[in-house]
């Protein structure tokens, strides 16, 4: 039953969970953890513009490559990595495929190369970013650029919902499972028992929606039995809130390296 | 720490409609909670018990719409002038479902939510006390989804705590925890009571609790505060507490049935054994040791040559955790379950209940060893067609609704199935298990007894050959667990086995011919449930305490143990030479 037992080593949600969860809160051996949550925003937003002021596909290789390394350091998720991944070959097959009708695809391939390659720049560094800072170091940056209490604070919550909402999702399919019926026949390359597993996925979504709104009323209550709303407009929470946060050295090493790197790049190249 | 009047609740004519209803949940419900009481508040599924608790901190009225009347005065603030941001720092509440209680990633910050929201700058010294007070040390970096339902619930206590209120409210601590946990919390919540004279207020149904740990019991009947009274006479109502679907502690219960005395009934355990020693006494002056008649129970007969319906061989399991480390819940265990078998799994939580009766559905596999149900390995097998002979009732009876009414929810296995006359078989369960006022109910929306009778009503109408229930009596008021028995019986003709994790031995007592004790994923004892009750010491290493009757029937040297008060009666009454006749009690 190799087919089954594969089946059952996709499906696993454990090892899913597990690992968003890691991405999310087990940063502490990650490089870019150890900067100011706002310098790396501000990182962050210099390197989405970086990529398009250079047309050279060496420039961009050694851009890739810069954030392809920053992406190991930050250990990030090999699911996302493996989604993006295949994301991309599948964007440029896909030009292939739709321009083999049209004319040269090989010639379409190219020229959309740089375009892909910048895409691919900004997606692995935002992926480097987001992975290396907890939910919690996210809320507080944005918090004390400026941006309001109640959407950093979803930020946080959100992110710890994740598991409840896996588990919650896990259960309602397996309740749906166990009573509903496997179709009689597989099919070639079991292709029938895939489109009930995907049926029964969709079917799962809209139980969950019912239940998370039934827990969150408990949710906002104990939030506000504990004081929330205070915190909206309390200087001192919000100080309590932004303590222990200062840029050192390191944040502008890294920043000012990062630059110097790009500029080095771009004038050798 | 607490002056006097900053921990009082005066509650005045309070009556709270919920919008969409005509009836009044609490309709002039009136009462005082002196500073440093320690008091049950009891009454029906459904009575009002939650919405008079949510006043403490004015959730009501400021979170609910519909309409109130009258007065709730907390520490002297009335609650309708202040916010409930304000009274979080008089009123700790710790909710029933206090899984959604917890906002944070991690321990120590959920325990810094609360004191920093309100700008305390000792916050780390509030978590640290709050954590230590509840031995919780050592976990502050620990993942809240990591946690044991046990240590949650004492992270939901602690955050609360760092708010230093003087009124503590905590809703059925003992419903979602094991006994041993259950018991952990109640003796944290005394020696906040003693030693910093904390008011804590508990919802709670579990009398035994309510007679060990609380000064005076609240009673809420028909939207109102029926009585309050200090616990022994409080218990001592049975009359009252019958009427109102409350099981009395099994001491009072057995005291009342012997018939002895008008005077007051034990109600706790220590209390009773004298209460009994000193009546077995008096009518037999140097009472021997009481020795029973018959000479116990065997396992239900069987031939050992047949095929059992289950058979676990060697089977180990696994969980994978977030820092990579598995976490073994069974180890090398065997199993072999017969027709006729009624077995309840117990075991405190973690001891690998839950992953029996999992691996039994096929929705887990085991890591090491087979599971042969009817000689089928499930591993082989798609869990669609164990379902065929096995239904699974899990704890929380909300992740069986998956339609919009429960009638659609019982249907939808018989039309996933292309049964012939789903309308009618369908109506015939729902006829069956008196569920016609809920068929075209939403399940989330119903009570946790209504949802727990449906739940069981969308298992029995799969018409399983082995039904498998994991805490069916979680939560549950009087009323409720009897209609769960009731259920049980009337599963259906194809019946062969049912096997239940359960907490509540009191029911494993009365209803299984089989008890299994389950501690860190092995079975030690294996028995019928006269034999494993009586051995203490088995039960006391996996975490467990007999009931009452069995406890008191071995205190007084009764063998075998009596499983209900009623066989504790009718052997105590037939050892006395004087036994009264038609002495009785209410």
């Amino acid at each position: 039953m190799t087919a089954l037992d594969s089946l059952r080593d996709i499906a696993s949600v454990d090892a899913i969970t597990t690992d968003l969860l890691r991405t999310a809160y087990d940063n502490d051996g990650s490089f870019l953890h150890r900067l100011d949550p706002r310098v790396l925003l501000l990182w962050y937003v210099v390197f989405l513009f970086v990529p398009w002021m250079f047309y050279e596909m060496d420039v961009l290789l050694a851009l890739l490559v810069f954030v392809s390394v920053l992406a190991v350091l930050s250990r990030v998720s090999v699911y996302l990595l493996a989604i993006m991944a295949f994301s991309v070959v599948t964007s440029l097959t896909s030009y292939a495929i739709v321009t083999a009708f049209t004319g040269d695809p090989i010639a379409a391939m190219k020229a959309l190369l740089p375009f892909t390659l910048k895409v691919t720049i900004i997606s692995i560094s935002s992926l480097a970013v987001f992975s290396s800072m907890s939910p919690k170091t996210l809320a507080r940056g944005l918090l004390s650029l400026g941006v309001p209490r109640q959407f950093t604070f979803v930020i946080a919550y959100g992110y710890r919902m994740l598991p409840v909402l896996f588990q919650e999702y896990h259960e309602l399919v397996n309740a749906l499972r166990l009573r509903s019926a496997v179709p009689d026949s597989p099919g070639r390359f079991r292709w029938r028992y895939y489109r009930y597993l995907l049926r029964l996925s969709m079917k799962a979504f809209y139980p969950m929606i019912f239940n998370v709104a039934k827990r969150s009323r408990v949710t906002v209550e104990a939030m506000e039995a504990r004081g929330f709303s205070n915190s909206l407009d309390s200087d001192a929470s919000r100080e309590l809130q932004l303590e222990g946060m200062e840029i050192r050295p390191g944040d502008g090493v890294f920043f000012c390296g990062s630059l110097i790197y790009v500029a080095i790049v771009a004038s050798v190249l | 720490m607490n002056t006097q009047n900053d921990a009082n609740i005066s509650v005045d004519n309070l009556s709270v409609r919920y919008p969409g209803s005509d009836e009044y949940v609490l309709d002039g419900a009136s009462v005082e909670i002196d500073a440093g009481e320690f008091v049950a508040v009891i009454g029906k599924n459904g009575s009002g018990k939650t919405t008079l608790c949510k006043s403490f901190n004015g959730l009501i009225p400021h979170f609910y719409d519909g309409s109130f009347g009258g007065r709730v005065t907390v520490g002297g603030i009335d609650t309708a002038d202040a916010t409930v941001s304000q009274l979080s720092e008089h009123v700790g509440y710790v909710f029933q479902e206090f899984d959604n209680q917890l906002v944070s990633p991690t321990v120590s910050d959920e325990v810094a939510f609360g004191p920093i929201n309100h700008g305390h700058d000792d916050y780390r010294e509030r978590a640290a006390r709050a954590l230590s007070l509840l031995n919780l040390d050592g976990i502050e970096d620990r993942f809240l989804w990591e946690l044991s339902g046990g240590q949650k619930h004492l992270v939901a206590l602690a955050a609360v705590l760092t708010l230093e209120p003087a009124i503590l409210v905590v809703d059925e601590p003992a419903a979602q925890l094991d006994p041993v946990h259950a018991g952990e919390t109640y003796d944290h919540l005394a020696a906040l009571n003693h030693e910093q004279g904390m008011t804590i207020v508990t919802i709670e149904h579990q009398t035994e609790y309510i007679a060990e740990y609380c000064d005076s019991v609240v009673l809420v009947e028909d939207g109102r505060v029926a009585w309050k009274a200090p616990v022994e006479e409080a218990l001592n109502r049975l009359e009252a507490l019958r009427r109102n679907d409350i099981q009395p502690p099994q001491i009072t219960r057995t005291a009342a049935e012997m018939g002895e005395t008008d005077e007051q009934l034990p109600v706790g355990f220590d209390e009773g054994v004298r209460w009994f020693r000193n009546v077995l006494d008096s009518t037999t002056p140097n009472a021997s040791p009481l020795t029973g008649a018959d000479a116990g129970e065997n396992l239900p007969a069987r031939n050992d040559n047949s095929t059992p319906l289950i058979r676990f061989s060697s089977v180990s399991h696994t969980y994978p955790t977030l820092r990579g480390e598995d976490k073994q819940v069974l180890d090398a265990l065997d199993l072999k379950v017969y027709s006729g078998d009624r077995v309840a799994l117990v075991g405190s939580n973690g001891a690998g209940k839950s992953t029996i009766l999992k691996l039994l559905t096929g929705l887990k596999t085991p890591a090491e060893g087979t599971v042969l149900i009817n000689n089928t390995a499930t591993a082989t097998t798609l869990p669609e067609r164990i379902a065929d002979d096995v239904v699974y009732v899990p704890q929380n009876p909300e992740s069986m609704f998956v339609k919009d009414s429960i009638r659609a929810d019982i249907a939808h296995y018989l039309q996933s199935r292309d049964q012939e006359d789903v309308a009618a078989r369908t109506d015939d369960v729902i006829s069956f298990l008196d569920l016609e006022a809920l068929e075209d109910r939403d399940g989330r929306l119903l009570s946790v007894g209504q949802q727990r009778r449906a739940s069981l009503a969308i298992g029995v109408a799969t018409a399983p050959s082995i039904i498998l229930l994991d805490e069916p009596t979680g939560s549950l008021d009087l009323a409720s667990r009897t209609e769960i028995g009731r259920t049980l019986s009337r599963a259906g003709e194809r019946v062969e086995a049912v096997i239940m994790a359960t907490h509540d031995l009191e029911l494993a007592a009365e209803w299984a011919n089989r008890i299994l004790v389950l501690d860190d994923g092995k079975i030690h004892m294996d028995g019928p449930p006269k034999t494993v009750f009586a051995a203490t010491d088995v039960l006391a290493e996996a975490n467990l305490e007999p009931p009452q009757v069995v406890r008191l029937s071995k205190e007084l040297g009764c063998t075998p143990v009596a499983l209900s008060t009623d066989e504790l009666v009718s052997h105590l009454s037939s050892e006395r030479p004087t036994a009264s006749t038609g002495a009785s009690h209410q």
